[in-house]
């Protein structure tokens, strides 16, 4: 997870909207300047700014690892992490193990957090996870590598808690890769204030009638108690893996684009060619999910949230990769010209969930035959993960866009042997 | 232009960047301008008290771990300034560290969310820009506008609230407002404004009466800004980010977002509906309490110098609307003491009046206080809604000897209703400002403010808030 993290990070800071938020920081905050910025050996920010700078690189491209229930996980924990192991003096500095274990913090408490509601286990409506369950799990992992005292680790949840919360309307738009880069940060804020004595409402995670705390981001809210530490910790990543993702866009897209290459073949084979004049219609057969149900997306941002664009690029192409989404391939004619042979059913049986759900893609031939493909588990899913082969792939092509191979290799010893590192800022430093 | 679905919402987010947008000073009425006024001079004084919090100090010692390039006033200190966000944090912080800030209606904190933000950028104009007290009245009213008009989508607004606290939700708006305003951000720019506004709103009630609450309008304030400026460096978020259910619509169970009246002659909600100004540091309901309580009091043994007899009374009940959050028999910190209407109405029974010593630790933990705190209860009356438009206390003590001495309160002198006389905002101001200003710079303050729409440079307000007195600076008091 943090070799993925990393290397989509990475290619992240060479993204609009990473410019506009690096160009930010930099104006208004140059000083105690400590933290570094991902592909960007020269520059540094404040820790919460770096932070921010590097969870929205993170995001920048929907390229982050997902889980289920639905979260963008380390994106919300590893920045913030990052930047406070180099706030930190020479002589305090966590090793890799308690970096190690402080991501897991981060993770866990997002995972347990979403477990308090079973709204939490279908794809969201209202509040975007990683700005919820991200920030709080950002604050838990600060704290934990900033070695709070229980009382403080409990005001930072409760500080987070008020720096929590953004809607699911600003996914599909440039502002969506600042929901992971406020998590991170503000919860990065909110360990470092907990640190400094601040004190929140220490019952913020318990339900409350008539006077909302954590329970304010969910109709349904049911809190329970983690077993006690001290006793083998079951971590949840331990029974629940996470997602890769093959390419940059929302994770629903990896069905639907595996199920567009698998039919893509079959009519390879059946025409000799892809010939896009021999299909009358094709239908997609997707969950009912309104902020990826985009029939004609203008932009990077919609298109990455986008079943329709994204089915009709993989038949087009073949494959579906960081190109597939630049300016000109989104406007192509013979793009816009399949997208417009679309339309999209809702079977009941597939549920909006990340867990449950599939996609399939039927071409409608004017010949009348009609040709399909399925799938549920895509390569990259918790059930298909990938291998560690295609996960280097993945990290080497990413951070190539901005690292020399020296760097790289680097940084890939370096997460590959992180246990034992005595220093785990250089991991920082590294980027 | 986006995902065919959209085309049904109204536009109420474009509706929305074209009024910030187009609004003007000449639009600005009178009594408009009064009203800010008083609400700029009393957010003002608050926040100066509030720099002597410990919430505050913590905030600002945090705070200065990204002291650089800094441009901002803190408000009450001349020896350090901070960049422009952390100058609104801070001193948004400052402004509701002891809940004594100015109350609307429909609810919210309005002022506090606004006002930090607005003065710290004009300190700090990417041009070096000059900007005039008019330019400040202006944004601190689109600021206002744009919180009430957000409280009036939602008939949950109406009463006081169970889920997110207001400033955090609607405040975090009017600041991105406000701040696109004054940065001259075109249509666009101010729809992306609130767009990624947006993102940042929100926080759980639960907070309130914790060290937390008071940073829940620093960051509204903060973070307005923050997202005003990353539109400026073209940001894009959701154009139709009040239109949507999963917009703006997320922090509500019934959302109705509409369109604003037209620009000609604008009808400000300010203008209709005046803010409530508190007398002491508290949470709006308690006032109720105080008076009906200062009341009985008198009843009880008329002048304040007396004792009221403790031994004798035998319970003290509260008649109050159905509030948890301010609900609380036995406060144990400075905190919830100001969210506790019975902490208040024991105050009140046994000084004759709350001021901004009763919530000091020795106050809290008085005995007397709690051998009185004992002995009271809350009653719930079926007509008593919890809205601060509508609600009354009333307080009953009952003695040993079986006799009640009684008294209600339906509108506490502050309220909207029974606004404060001039001379009694201007004493309150004052009084808080005078332990952490000079005089001079007291009394500069309150020129200012009064002839704002004359003010030709109006950071000479930020000088007086750094504690600089008017010989100092002859140029700078120049009016139009």
């Amino acid at each position: 997870m943090i070799l993925d993290s990393l290397g989509v990070g990475l290619v992240g800071s060479t993204t609009r909207v990473f410019d506009i938020a690096l160009r930010y920081c930099r104006e208004l905050y140059p000083s105690v300047a400590v933290s570094s910025v991902y592909g960007k050996p020269g520059v540094k920010l404040s820790p919460t700014l770096a932070a921010f700078t590097n969870g929205v690189a993170t995001h920048s491209m929907d390229f982050d690892d997902t889980w289920h229930p639905a979260t963008h996980p380390s994106g919300a924990v590893l920045p913030a992490l990052l930047a406070a192991s180099q706030m930190l003096p020479p002589n305090t500095k966590p090793n890799g193990l308690d970096f190690l274990l402080a991501f897991n913090v981060g993770l866990e408490v997002q995972g347990r957090l979403m477990h308090f509601s079973t709204e939490a286990h279908d794809i969201p409506k209202r509040f975007h996870p990683p700005s919820v369950v991200g920030t709080l799990g950002s604050a838990a992992a600060a704290a934990k590598l900033l070695s709070l005292s229980s009382a403080q680790c409990c005001h930072a949840l409760g500080i987070a808690a008020s720096l929590a919360g953004a809607p699911m309307a600003n996914a599909a738009t440039q502002a969506k890769p600042l929901h992971v880069g406020n998590a991170t940060r503000l919860g990065l804020e909110a360990a470092l204030l907990a640190a400094r004595g601040m004190e929140a409402n220490p019952l913020i995670l318990d339900d409350i009638p008539g006077c909302s705390g954590f329970s304010a981001f969910y109709s349904v809210y049911q809190p329970k108690p983690l077993p006690a530490p001290g006793q083998h910790h079951e971590f949840l990543l331990e029974k629940q893996d996470i997602a890769f993702k093959r390419f940059p866009a929302h994770l629903g897209m990896h069905w639907v684009v595996d199920a567009a290459l698998s039919v893509r073949n079959l009519f390879i084979n059946y025409a000799g060619s892809f010939s896009p004049s021999l299909i009358r219609r094709i239908v997609l057969k997707i969950p009912v999910s309104k902020y990826i149900n985009r029939p004609f997306p203008s932009s990077e941002h919609q298109a990455r949230h986008s079943f329709q664009f994204n089915a009709c690029a993989a038949l087009l192409d073949g494959e579906v990769g960081l190109g597939s989404f630049s300016e000109s391939s989104i406007q192509r004619q013979e793009l816009r010209e399949l997208l417009d042979k679309v339309v999209v059913e809702h079977p009941e049986d597939n549920v909006a969930n990340f867990d449950k759900m599939y996609g399939e893609v039927a071409l409608l031939l004017h010949t009348g035959d009609v040709l399909t493909g399925k799938c549920d588990t895509f390569y990259g899913h918790w059930r298909k993960p990938l291998s560690k082969e295609s996960l280097l792939k993945k990290f080497r092509s990413n951070a190539s866009h901005v690292l020399p191979e020296e760097k790289i290799e680097a940084i890939i010893a370096l997460v590959d042997n992180l246990e034992d590192l005595s220093d785990s800022s250089q991991l920082a430093c590294s980027l | 232009m986006g995902a065919g679905s959209y085309e049904q919402y109204v536009q109420v987010t474009e509706n929305f960047a074209k009024v910030i947008h187009g609004l003007n000073a000449n639009q600005l009425t009178d009594q408009v301008i009064q009203r800010s006024k008083r609400m700029i001079l009393d957010t003002l004084g608050v926040g100066l008290l509030g720099t002597s919090t410990e919430v505050c100090q913590k905030v600002a010692r945090y705070s200065k771990i990204y002291s650089s390039d800094s441009s901002s006033t803190i408000w009450g200190h001349l020896d350090f300034r901070l960049p422009p966000l952390y100058a609104a944090f801070v001193n948004g912080v400052a402004v509701h560290s002891m809940d004594f800030d100015d109350t609307w209606h429909p609810a919210t904190h309005p002022s506090g969310a606004v006002l930090p933000a607005v003065i710290a950028l004009s300190e700090a104009f990417p041009q070096k820009k000059t900007i005039s007290g008019l330019d400040l009245l202006l944004a601190f009213n689109v600021g206002i506008e744009v919180q009430g008009r957000l409280l009036h989508f939602s008939r949950e607004a109406r009463n006081i609230p169970k889920r997110f606290h207001p400033p955090a939700v609607v405040g975090t708006m009017g600041s991105a407002a406000a701040c696109a305003k004054l940065l001259a951000l075109d249509q666009l720019g101010c729809k992306n404004a609130l767009a990624i506004a947006a993102s940042y709103a929100g926080a759980p009630l639960a907070n309130a009466a914790t060290q937390i609450k008071p940073l829940h309008v620093g960051n509204a304030a903060k973070h307005g800004l923050e997202a005003a400026c990353l539109a400026l460096q073209g940001l894009q978020g959701n154009k139709q980010i009040l239109d949507m259910e999963s917009g703006m619509g997320a922090f509500y169970t019934d959302y109705n977002p509409q369109t604003l009246p037209a620009l000609q002659s604008y009808p400000w909600l300010l203008d209709q509906q005046d803010v409530a100004i508190k007398c002491f540091p508290a949470h709006l309901a308690t006032h109720w309490v105080a008076d009906a309580a200062t009341s009985v009091r008198r009843k009880l043994v008329g002048s304040s110098e007396n004792l009221i007899p403790l031994d004798k009374i035998e319970k003290v009940i509260l008649k109050v609307p159905e509030v948890k959050y301010v609900n609380r028999p036995s406060p144990a910190s400075e905190h919830e003491a100001r969210h506790s209407l019975q902490f208040v109405a024991c105050s009140a029974l046994l000084d004759g009046s709350v001021s901004v010593q009763s919530f000091s630790s020795e106050n809290v933990h008085r005995p007397a206080l709690w051998g009185l705190l004992c002995k009271t209860q809350l009653e719930h009356p079926a007509d008593n809604p919890p809205s601060f438009d509508s609600l009354y206390c009333e307080v009953s003590v009952t003695l040993r000897d079986g006799s009640t001495i009684s008294d209600r309160c339906t509108t506490f002198y502050g309220h909207w209703r029974k606004p404060l006389q001039k001379e009694d905002l201007e004493k309150k101001f004052q009084s808080n400002a005078l332990g952490i200003l000079p005089a001079e710079a007291v009394e500069g303050i309150i020129e200012t403010v009064y002839n704002l729409e004359k003010v030709e440079d109006c950071s000479v307000l930020s000088t007086f808030l750094s504690g600089q007195s008017a010989r100092a600076l002859p140029e700078k008091l120049r009016f139009l």
